[in-house]
């Protein structure tokens, strides 16, 4: 982590289960930055847009994202992030089950950065997530323009 | 959806009822005209019949009329003749009792010979008639007395007895006996005008009756013919009202058929759907249940660790419930959970397979089919030859426009099962064939192998099931998406089988596939 401040990895996943395995492996890829997850889109985009210690005011983030969430689809949070002068340089993970081919498309033609599968397999997904934990240790993450 | 269409109910019924109705007027009706045009023909030739046997009895009769006229002519000549031939002799005999010049003697026996030749002709004619016979024998006898009179005075003469000649000429009452003669056949003459008119008026009479049956025949070949004129004209018109409803029905039934069509294809959309939806929020659950499995296998191997630590500190702390859970229960839970989970995921992508399948757009193109299939035949023919199973393509095949990867992956999981279910210790052969059925192509793919139950040949279309020995691998997806993909292109499949007696699977499929899809 190079920055000034460290990285938060925002986490926006509806599945409780997921987001454990995602954190865990994470965690033993030998990442500690903080992770705050959210269950739904709709406390995930207020925390990225309005709390005070979200990206948009206060210092560099990551996001990863899933597309089904109950309150509305991850596509939209994807495109307001997008959209945002002040956030649109955040690196986005879409991860998610969804693996069908106009969808991803979809994705990178809003900006995404990377997409990633979940496979059911366990192990491939472990590997997939240690393997997001590696690229996190070097990825540079530029400083948000926030305010403060 | 457009509102404006109603599906009739139960168009099968209506259609059948219809077409019912119209086979029986339309039998109905052919039996009558039948009927009718037979008895028309009939009367016809009688008409006919009738009108030819009369105009011949016409002409018969017309014939004998004319037969009878020339009798009477030739009878009247002959009369007159007779009368002549008497004037002749006694002009003779006066000339030569006055001058004896030889040349009245040759008339003489000229005349004789005449009036015998007359009265000869005049007996023929009237052999049918025993009055005018009498009247010729009594002209004959007339005749006969008057050549011998008029002879012997010639004689006479002849002989220089003059004086006697001439008294004879005044005395012998020849002259009477001329006129005699002569009478006779006037009364001749008038009894065959007599019989002639009298012959005329009846034949007549017949003639102005065959004349009424000409006309009477003829009226009812008239008859004939305007009724029959009539009566096709009417068939004529009900053949055309009974084509002009069975086009209605079947434009109807069509609308109907499309209007059907649609609403599966609505329905089919909605499957597709719910399938996709519901095989992509069953993998989220899975996912966890694979990552838990795999977390709960990690603690537990820390969990041995600490019995085996445990085991070789302090034994007593272990007894053989605790190892038995650690050691076989656990794991073999475990397994279990993985195992299932791992066969559900592989239900959810053929599921989800088969629903991204029936979304997939569909590229028309004309299809080499000859070509096609070898180039799935080559792909087998590695496993074909170590089967020792034979492959053969009866080209040519049916050139078709559809979609080229359904059409591959159908006819692949076709021959694909053909080579899977061989039956072991039977030389294997597959054959694949094809021909065309009006609009449409039929391929078929026919192996010897071991043949389906057919009370599986249904079941063995449906997703997940299968049929025979389950010997060989598979989840019982092929068949279920060869059908979904058949259906997709406006076609169906078939299987005809019998257990131990190969099968025969038939994709029939139009020659051109046109997309029937409303937007």
């Amino acid at each position: 982590m190079t920055g000034h401040q460290p990285v938060n990895i925002i986490m926006i996943e509806d599945d409780e289960g997921h987001a454990r395995l995602i954190e865990r492996n994470i965690r033993r890829a030998g990442i500690s930055n903080l992770v705050r997850h959210f269950p739904d889109g709709s406390s995930a985009l207020q925390f990225l847009f309005d709390h005070p210690e979200g990206p948009a005011k206060n210092g560099p983030a990551l996001v990863l994202l899933d597309l089904n969430l109950p309150d509305m689809s991850g596509t939209d949070i994807l495109a307001r992030i997008k959209a945002d002068p002040a956030l649109r340089r955040t690196p986005v993970v879409v991860l998610t089950t969804t693996d069908e081919k106009i969808e991803i498309q979809r994705c990178y033609d809003l900006g995404c950065n990377v997409y990633i599968t979940k496979p059911v397999n366990y192990e491939n997904f472990a590997d997939a997530i240690r393997q997001l934990g590696l690229f996190l240790a070097v990825i540079q993450v530029p400083e948000t323009e926030g305010l403060g | 959806m457009s509102s404006n269409k109603t599906i009739p109910a139960r168009p099968e019924t209506a259609y059948a009822r219809a077409m019912a109705r119209i086979a029986r007027e339309l039998d109905l009706s052919d039996d009558a005209v039948t009927r009718a045009i037979i008895l028309f023909v009939l009367l016809g030739f009688l008409g006919l019949l009738a009108g030819g046997l009369t105009a011949g009895l016409v002409m018969m009769s017309n014939q004998r009329r004319i037969e009878w006229v020339n009798h009477t002519y030739e009878m009247e000549r002959h009369i007159d003749g007779l009368g002549l031939q008497v004037e002749r002799l006694e002009g003779a005999r006066r000339g030569f009792l006055l001058d004896a010049d030889p040349t009245y003697r040759l008339i003489f026996s000229d005349a004789e010979a005449a009036l015998v030749h007359q009265v000869a002709q005049l007996r023929t004619l009237t052999a049918d008639n025993p009055q005018q016979a009498g009247n010729v024998a009594r002209l004959d006898e007339q005749a006969t007395r008057l050549r011998v009179l008029l002879g012997s005075s010639i004689i006479a003469r002849v002989l220089g007895q003059t004086q006697t000649a001439m008294d004879d000429f005044r005395t012998d009452g020849s002259v009477q006996l001329a006129r005699q003669t002569r009478a006779v056949g006037v009364a001749m003459m008038a009894e065959e005008n007599r019989l002639l008119s009298e012959r005329l008026v009846t034949q007549r009479r017949t003639v102005s009756v065959f004349y009424g049956v000409l006309i009477a025949s003829g009226v009812l070949l008239l008859l004939v013919a305007a009724a029959s004129i009539v009566l096709i004209l009417r068939y004529v018109r009900a053949l055309a009202a009974s084509r002009d409803s069975l086009r209605t029905i079947n434009d109807s039934l069509e609308q109907a058929v499309s209007v059907r069509t649609r609403a599966l294809q609505r329905a089919n959309d909605e499957i597709q759907r719910f399938a996709y939806i519901v095989s992509h929020d069953l993998r989220s659950p899975l996912v966890n249940v694979l990552g838990f499995t795999a977390e709960l296998e990690e603690s537990g191997r820390a969990i041995v660790g600490l019995i085996e630590r445990a085991e070789a500190e302090a034994p007593h702390l272990i007894d053989a419930e605790v190892r038995r859970a650690v050691y076989e229960d656990t794991p073999e839970a475990i397994g279990f959970i993985r195992t299932s989970t791992q066969k559900m995921d592989r239900l959810i992508n053929a599921i989800l397979k088969l629903s991204r399948e029936g979304r997939r757009t569909i590229t028309r193109e004309r299809l080499d089919m000859d070509h096609l299939v070898q180039g799935i035949a080559d792909t087998m023919r590695h496993r074909l030859d170590e089967l020792g199973a034979e492959l053969t393509v009866e080209t040519p095949l049916p050139q078709i426009v559809n979609d080229r990867v359904a059409i591959e992956q159908i006819l692949s999981n076709l021959i694909e099962n053909a080579v899977k279910y061989l039956k072991p210790g039977r030389p294997g052969r597959i054959c694949v064939r094809g021909h065309v059925e009006r609009d449409r192509a039929v391929f078929e793919v026919e192996d010897n192998g071991r043949g389906i139950d057919p009370k599986d040949h249904e079941r063995v279309f449906d997703l997940f099931r299968r049929a025979g020995a389950q010997d060989q691998p598979g989840e019982g997806i092929g068949l279920a998406h060869v059908r979904a993909l058949a259906y997709r292109l406006g076609g169906a499949v078939s299987c005809q089988s019998a257990l131990n007696e190969g099968a025969t699977f038939r994709l029939s499929v139009p020659l051109i596939y046109v997309p029937e899809r409303s937007a």
